[in-house]
């Protein structure tokens, strides 16, 4: 196991979510996501791997399924999985009236991302939903917001690491003789 | 008393006027030393264990009310034509950690390991801080020889370089593994920005003062002379910065935001103030003459930096020509920026807001304690508003980007991307390489104003949350618009991809709030400053009175 600090798994999370095609938005809130993940000693970086294997995979809550959540209605199945991350978001971003609370959300992917997405907010969800790639999930108020773990690391294994590693190295571009002298500003030897 | 109103974000975050950055009294390595001072630190060698060429091992612990950190250094051969700034490097003549604590021999043998090979060693939540620094190798080599003689070297040469040796990088917040930020920052000692960085540096000098003192007295151990008090006082640590910074102020707006705005409200405070006491003139007197001397000394060979330096002096002679008749003005130290404001170059300007504030550190010093940030509110997302709302906002916040064509050309010339060979920030060419593809999101005015496109598109009435949903390539500029719109120096105000963007401009500012000196750009891209040089001892503070470090 290869011990990181917190703000490793967060850099390294977001290159990976951005590699694995997530938007530069959401990618910062799934860095910060996995950091609490990594804080609460789960296992981020098997749940980072699964969100980026599986981004393209997922759908995004359409609008008029979103609109039921927030009246309250029943929700509705879908074929595909929910993505965690853009359901989170959008939860997130307009937080459901007092009234829609507790909804259940069916068939979420890789519900985990769900559940840290929303641990800083004023929702959270009901159950432990552990390391399952789909689920239906119930979401439902917090009383109290989690004031975020310190004195934490983030151990992963060498194997996953290098998975996490290549998502990343998907956000780099190569250096070529040019961009290599000109892009910092010059080669040279300190001669003083 | 008058009030004065900040000086607003339009005149601030302007890359011109953060290119004429200056340190304050506000400054991080200043903050630094007056807690050190205050609480009387002590420092002492616990190991030193260094062979005739100065090369072994050595551990500085510093003791403060609270907890010891010990600077864990390493000194190696180095052949010359390795000794680089770059961040490319892979050798270094030193290399250095902050520890947590006091290291036994078991951890300093495992940091022998690890600290000399910098980004390719590991290390783990007990640094707080890695570093490395090169020799300056002639000057190095010149004060060696010149002590071993037991005579002191010429003080124009070594004021004139102004270091003995370069860090060319200082990482902190859990870089390879050491410990995360959020580990020390409830630690008053640390609580503040870099202050783990500016201990690390500030005790790397007192390393680099021992270093020639120690090769010196090797070679004649009878004869050799120890570097004179005033020298090693004024003596600093030389540091080059590269394009991997730039992108720091933009990527943690509420810090920048905390940052200037501090310094912004210090500046008004002392605009305001009704009366110039005869201490406080003194001072400043004391300051403008120490500016003056070092501005004397500031040599650069870039053509633009020397130009302003020569500026910069003319416009001191100016200040203190005129200065009994400004201050007899009222409210006085308003006087004298309005002067500055009116008859001196930017770099006149900034030199002279460092000087008005530093009589008044009663008045202005507690301002240091808001100079960081929880960057988390900032990361929330106000979906409920209208595109409509957001829209204007955006278009009252980013007004001066209007003024910029990115239609042209010149004002999409550039790109920033992470190279792959370093993981290090670049500046692409959009136009002439690969990899645009791949820029990171640190386009602000090019983004905003696209943003304010795209939403215009949308019903006014629509909510910002359903317009992420469908577009959710737009999230981050909606997250830094959200942010800016209530933090008015949370932006710079430029645009940041352009053809003419000087980098050197950014690093400036930022390492001006470090407490940096003698700036010396060599590219549009990297610059080489010093840090302490003329500030007191860490060894010294103990025993100091606590205003001493002011004077």
């Amino acid at each position: 196991m290869i011990d990181l600090s917190l703000n490793e798994v967060e850099t390294l999370s977001t290159k990976a979510a951005r590699g694995a095609g997530f938007s530069w938005g959401l990618a910062e809130d799934i860095g910060r996501a996995a950091r609490r993940i990594a804080a609460e000693n789960d296992n981020w970086g098997e749940a980072m791997l699964s969100l980026a294997e599986n981004a393209q995979s997922f759908a995004a809550p359409d609008p008029a399924r979103a609109a039921r959540w927030r009246k309250g209605e029943t929700d509705m199945p879908a074929e595909t999985p929910l993505c965690p991350i853009r359901t989170a978001a959008l939860l997130l971003d307009d937080p459901l009236p007092a009234s829609a609370l507790p909804l259940t959300i069916i068939n979420v992917g890789l519900p985990v991302w769900l559940d840290a997405m929303l641990r800083r907010s004023a929702m959270r969800v009901a159950q432990p939903v552990g390391p399952v790639t789909r689920a239906d999930v119930v979401v439902e108020h917090r009383a109290e917001i989690e004031q975020p773990a310190t004195g934490r690391r983030g151990a992963t294994n060498e194997r996953t690491l290098a998975a996490l590693n290549s998502f990343a190295g998907k956000t780099y571009v190569p250096e070529s003789e040019r961009s290599r002298v000109r892009g910092a500003g010059g080669g040279r030897v300190d001669d003083e | 008393m008058t009030a004065i109103a900040l000086r607003p974000p339009e005149v601030v975050m302007r890359l011109k006027r953060l290119g004429a950055a200056h340190p304050t009294r506000l400054s991080f390595l200043r903050q630094l030393i007056r807690r050190a001072t205050r609480e009387k630190w002590r420092v002492r060698k616990d190991r030193f264990d260094l062979d005739d060429n100065g090369f072994g091992r050595a551990v500085y612990a510093v003791e403060t009310p609270a907890r010891t950190y010990s600077l864990v250094a390493f000194s190696t051969p180095l052949d010359d034509e390795k000794r680089s700034d770059r961040v490319i490097a892979q050798a270094w003549d030193t290399s250095y950690v902050l520890y947590d604590g006091l290291p036994d021999a078991a951890e300093v043998a495992r940091l022998e390991a690890n600290a000399p090979l910098q980004e390719a060693g590991r290390y783990t939540r007990s640094e707080l801080v890695l570093a490395r620094a090169n020799k300056s190798v002639r000057l190095f080599e010149d004060v060696v020889a010149v002590l071993a003689q037991g005579r002191q070297p010429d003080e124009e040469q070594l004021l004139g370089v102004g270091y003995l040796l370069r860090t060319t990088a200082v990482y902190g917040n859990g870089k390879f593994g050491i410990a995360d930020r959020d580990e020390i920052a409830a630690r008053p000692e640390l609580a503040g920005s870099f202050q783990a960085e500016m201990l690390t540096v500030w005790l790397i000098r007192s390393f680099t003062l021992d270093l020639v003192d120690h090769i010196a007295c090797r070679r004649n151990p009878a004869g050799a002379a120890s570097l004179a008090p005033e020298l090693r006082r004024a003596l600093g640590v030389g540091n080059a910065t590269g394009l991997g910074m730039a992108p720091f102020l933009v990527r943690h707006p509420l810090l920048t935001h905390s940052w200037f705005l501090a310094r912004e409200t210090a500046l008004a405070r002392v605009r305001a103030e009704p009366h110039a006491g005869a201490a406080e003139r003194d001072i400043f007197s004391k300051a403008l003459a120490d500016l003056r001397q070092r501005v004397a000394r500031w040599h650069s060979d870039d053509d633009r930096q020397a130009a302003a330096t020569r500026s910069l002096a003319a416009d001191l002679d100016a200040l203190a020509e005129n200065l009994d008749r400004l201050l007899a003005k009222a409210p006085p130290w308003d006087a004298v920026y309005r002067f500055a404001e009116d008859k001196f170059s930017l770099e006149g300007q900034e030199a002279c807001v460092s000087l008005i504030l530093e009589p008044h550190g009663a008045l202005v010093d507690e301002l240091g304690d808001t100079m960081k940030a929880d960057e988390t509110p900032g990361h929330a997302i106000d979906g409920s508003v209208t595109c409509g709302s957001l829209r204007q906002a955006l278009l009252d916040s980013y007004s001066w980007a209007g003024k910029v064509d990115f239609a042209e050309p010149s004002a999409n010339a550039r790109f920033w991307y992470v190279s792959a060979e370093k993981l290090e920030p670049r500046l692409g060419e959009r136009f002439e390489e690969d990899g645009a593809e791949l820029e990171q999101p640190l386009a602000t005015a090019r983004d905003a104003l696209s943003l304010a496109a795209a939403l215009a598109q949308e019903p006014a009435s629509a909510s910002v949350a359903d317009f992420l949903l469908r577009r959710p390539e737009w999230r981050h500029a909606v997250r830094r618009a959200q942010i800016v719109a209530k933090f008015p120096y949370a932006e710079i105000h430029d645009n940041l991809i352009g053809a003419d963007l000087r980098p050197v401009d950014i690093l400036r500012a930022k390492l001006a709030f470090f407490g940096a000196r003698s700036f010396d750009p060599r590219s549009d891209r990297w610059l080489r400053i010093a840090l302490f040089s003329g500030e007191p001892l860490i060894e010294d503070v103990a025993t100091m009175a606590p205003a001493g470090e002011a004077a």
